[in-house]
């Protein structure tokens, strides 16, 4: 029971995130001139109508890139309990164990690096 | 030209009291910030008024966003045709409330030097599509003319002038 | 180089028409008439013998349309006219865009202020007018556009097509070259297509040229191009004094020139500001506007404008100059000097800069003379062609200078090119004020009311962006029957989708910036 009383601290620390947040459009709502033109909720281009559709086929590269950043955020998703718990420990096992769950991290980049997904060429015929 | 290219239905705010009008007057003027609309050569003495020595940022205007969503002011600064019209019509309108127009330069006052009999490709006056706010003359105007124009836009908007009008010594 | 191709022309067309000039007189070497027959073979000599094609324009003689060619030399100076006539109720003639593809734009423009049809173009649409206009502007009468040619107007409309994402640079953008659009295709972060759309800024320039005095139009070329103004103002003005035959004194020749390049300077330097700006880095255009202050101090003192100057007249200048000024321009080149190192640590040495620039947007030489660039354009790919030292005009054929030239014509030479006619461009303006002679700054005996004898002249002027040239044909009234202007940055513009096509958007950005363009001229 008393560990979860330490939870109400993080409760306070949402909620005051959440206001954070929502108070300035709350404010802004609340103290600005609302104006609707023909053209105000269009999208901007430059001030020219756009043509052509945005629902295209994209090229694969962004895929990749994005494929490889939600594999390397939920990895540091792992590492918050241990950086918790690091100091508790103090034995050097820890940090060898750290160092190899990293490392095998890493070789995806590298994987990724050799197989040419950061590279752009500079011009495409 | 007739009638305005514009079509603005603008509401009231939900809170509007005199005291919260007055501070946020006060805080409009002081950040304005331009829309990058340089058009012609008075675009070159906007942007000198930028820099170093004119500074227009001590004012609090120098941030120029590029995009009309965020910015409250649009120096209209050299000739609009009638090809830039709807372009120029269609930016104003993305532009959100409370907004301002400033019509820098003789060509966008009353088309400048370029209006004469046979002319078929200018709109004469800025004012003819938007509502303008502050006129600078000039072909085009110095940038100390520029900086006169936003204290006399300032004025409008909070009521009173920020630096006095010095007397005519002769 | 004259014989050769009068020999040339006459062993291929028997019977053409060809009448040898004198340079002084009009400004060009030969005159040529050909017939809608053989306008195509004459071109295709002009072709295969290295000529460039200068100028393509169209003049209204109420009988009947003249188009007027202009043909020049990188090497040698012959500048040859090849005229055309053809018939002023729906004019037709043929298209020499498959010999010169700069004339796609040129024989566009033609169309849509003359009505002239040109067969075989490929694509035949408006260019600058907007899509409310009904009649021909630069015709004398005003002859109503025809129903079925009304669809032409559409200017620029691409076709639907599946997987291609099309993007507006549009007219308001936060780089400073003017409202240009251009329409990209584009497939991820490749260009497939870039498309420039002209016309949000014509300004009437040629038409009110018509309807002026030649007094009267002396601010218009300021606002052509406002960078060099002072250098459009001295085409216009040298041109009509060439063709009334007044002589400029000595002392207004020289102080044309220090002002020229004073003003070369200042544009240069903005260009250097605005180049940065385009790839991202804000800091020089501080620096400047700072330096480029100092100039626009010096001249407002003799001019009295900042930016859009009208200080020549017909027959010398306006105001002379007093020593003030030449004390304040010896400071100011000591000054400048001075800066170039900082520069130099500041941009040219920096990896950041290197790399965005280097080995991007590499125009070749063949491509030159397909699209009749000129300028620091034409100078970065290695070719020495530069308009004072070939044609010299004010008082450029008494100072000695070198031409700077790059070696691989890629965004990086564009750069080094300008920066060092920057600093050519100061030692020529301190030869001028040793040299600068005492005198009249004014022709006398210049009549109020000009009124130039019968017959036309072609002059051409090294702008800041390249060679500038300015066709007027007289009447012997006090107004001009008809001045066309030959800009530079129309032509170096038309490179520039066929550079772009497949680079990265980043990269195409960089190149469009390093042409230094300026689109008031090129709407005129």
């Amino acid at each position: 029971m008393n560990t979860l009383t330490e939870f109400y601290y993080v409760l306070i620390f949402l909620t005051v995130a959440v206001l954070f947040t929502i108070a300035p459009v709350v404010i802004a709502y609340l103290i600005s001139p609302r104006t609707r033109g023909k053209k105000t909720l269009a999208t901007y281009e430059c001030g020219i109508e756009p043509f052509g559709g945005a629902w295209i086929r994209y090229s694969v590269v962004y895929y990749v890139y994005a494929l490889i950043f939600i594999a390397f955020d939920v990895d540091i998703l792992y590492l918050f309990p241990v950086a918790l718990s690091y100091t508790k420990g103090g034995r050097v096992y820890e940090f060898y164990s750290l160092l190899i769950f990293i490392l095998i991290l890493a070789f995806a980049i590298i994987y990724a690096w050799g197989k040419g997904v950061f590279t752009w060429k500079r011009r495409i015929q | 030209m007739g009638e305005r290219g514009f079509y603005l239905e603008t509401k009231d705010p939900i809170i509007k009291f005199a005291i919260t009008e007055k501070f946020l007057n006060l805080a409009r003027a002081n950040s304005l910030w331009p829309i990058t609309f340089g058009l012609a050569c008075c675009a070159i003495e906007m942007m000198a008024t930028a820099m170093a020595r004119f500074d227009i940022d001590r004012f609090g205007a120098g941030i120029f966003r590029a995009s009309p969503r965020q910015s409250d002011l649009m120096i209209v600064s050299g000739t609009v045709t009638k090809k830039m019209a709807p372009t120029l019509v269609t930016l104003y309108e993305q532009m959100p409330s409370p907004k301002w127009v400033i019509a820098m330069g003789n060509c966008a006052i009353s088309g400048g030097p370029f209006v004469f009999e046979g002319q078929y490709n200018l709109i004469e006056g800025v004012d003819l599509l938007v509502p303008v706010d502050v006129y600078i003359p000039g072909c085009p105007p110095r940038p100390e003319g520029l900086l006169e124009g936003l204290m006399k836009l300032e004025e409008k908007i909070t009521g009173k002038r920020r630096f006095p009008t010095p007397e005519a010594k002769w | 180089m004259v014989e050769k191709v009068k020999e040339a022309l006459r062993i291929k067309i028997a019977d053409i028409n060809i009448t040898e000039i004198s340079y002084a007189e009009r400004g060009y070497h030969l005159s040529i008439e050909a017939q809608k027959g053989n306008i195509v073979s004459v071109v295709e000599l002009f072709e295969g013998k290295g000529f460039y094609l200068a100028d393509l324009c169209c003049v209204d003689y109420v009988d009947y349309l003249e188009l007027v060619y202009f043909f020049n030399h990188h090497k040698e100076l012959c500048r040859s006219r090849v005229t055309l006539k053809v018939e002023s109720d729906r004019p037709v003639a043929p298209t020499i865009s498959h010999i010169y593809t700069m004339a796609r734009w040129y024989e566009r423009e033609i169309h849509e202020f003359f009505g002239v049809y040109f067969e075989g173009h490929p694509n035949l649409t408006y260019l600058f007018l907007h899509e409310g206009i009904d009649y021909y502007p630069l015709r004398k009468n005003q002859i109503p556009i025809p129903a079925d040619d009304k669809k032409l107007l559409n200017s620029f409309k691409p076709e639907e097509e599946e997987d291609a994402f099309f993007i507006n640079l549009g007219p308001q953008h936060p780089s400073t070259h003017g409202v240009l659009r251009v329409v990209i295709k584009m497939d991820g972060e490749y260009i497939l297509s870039a498309e420039p759309v002209l016309g949000y800024l014509h300004r009437m320039h040629e038409k009110m040229a018509e309807n002026r005095t030649y007094q009267q139009f002396l601010p218009n070329p300021g606002r052509m191009d406002y960078m060099g103004a002072l250098n459009f103002n001295l085409a216009h003005v040298t041109t009509v004094e060439k063709l009334c035959g007044i002589e400029v004194p000595e002392r207004a020749q020289y102080i044309r020139t220090i002002t020229c390049e004073l003003n070369r300077i200042g544009s240069h330097l903005l260009w250097v500001g605005a180049f940065l700006a385009d790839l991202g880095g804000l800091t020089p255009f501080l620096y400047v506007f700072d330096d480029r202050e100092q100039i626009l101090d010096i001249l407002e003192a003799v001019t009295g404008s900042r930016l859009t100057y009208c200080y020549f007249r017909f027959g010398g200048l306006y105001n002379d100059v007093d020593d003030a000024f030449v004390d304040a321009t010896k400071q100011f080149i000591t000054r400048l000097r001075s800066r170039f190192a900082m520069y130099e640590k500041l941009i040219t040495k920096n990896v950041i800069f290197i790399n965005r620039v280097k080995g991007i947007g590499i125009i070749e030489q063949g491509m030159i003379r397909k699209y009749g660039s000129s300028g620091p354009v034409i100078r970065s790919t290695g070719m020495p062609f530069d308009i004072r030292k070939v044609e010299p005009y004010a008082a450029y054929d008494k100072i000695d200078f070198e031409i700077p030239t790059g070696t691989t014509g890629d965004n990086m030479d564009r750069y080094m090119v300008r920066m060092k006619e920057m600093e050519i461009s100061l030692g020529i303006i301190e030869e001028a004020i040793k040299k600068l002679p005492s005198g009249p700054f004014k022709a006398e005996k210049v009549p109020k009311k000009l009124k130039p004898p019968r017959g036309d002249m072609y002059h051409t002027v090294e702008s800041p962006r390249g060679e500038l040239g300015v066709y007027v044909v007289s009447d012997e009234s006090d107004t001009p029957y008809r001045m066309r202007w030959r800009v530079p940055s129309f032509s170096n513009l038309m490179t520039f989708p066929a550079l772009a096509r497949g680079t990265l958007i980043a990269d195409a950005i960089a190149t469009l910036g390093s042409y230094d363009i300026v689109v008031p001229e090129i709407d005129r």
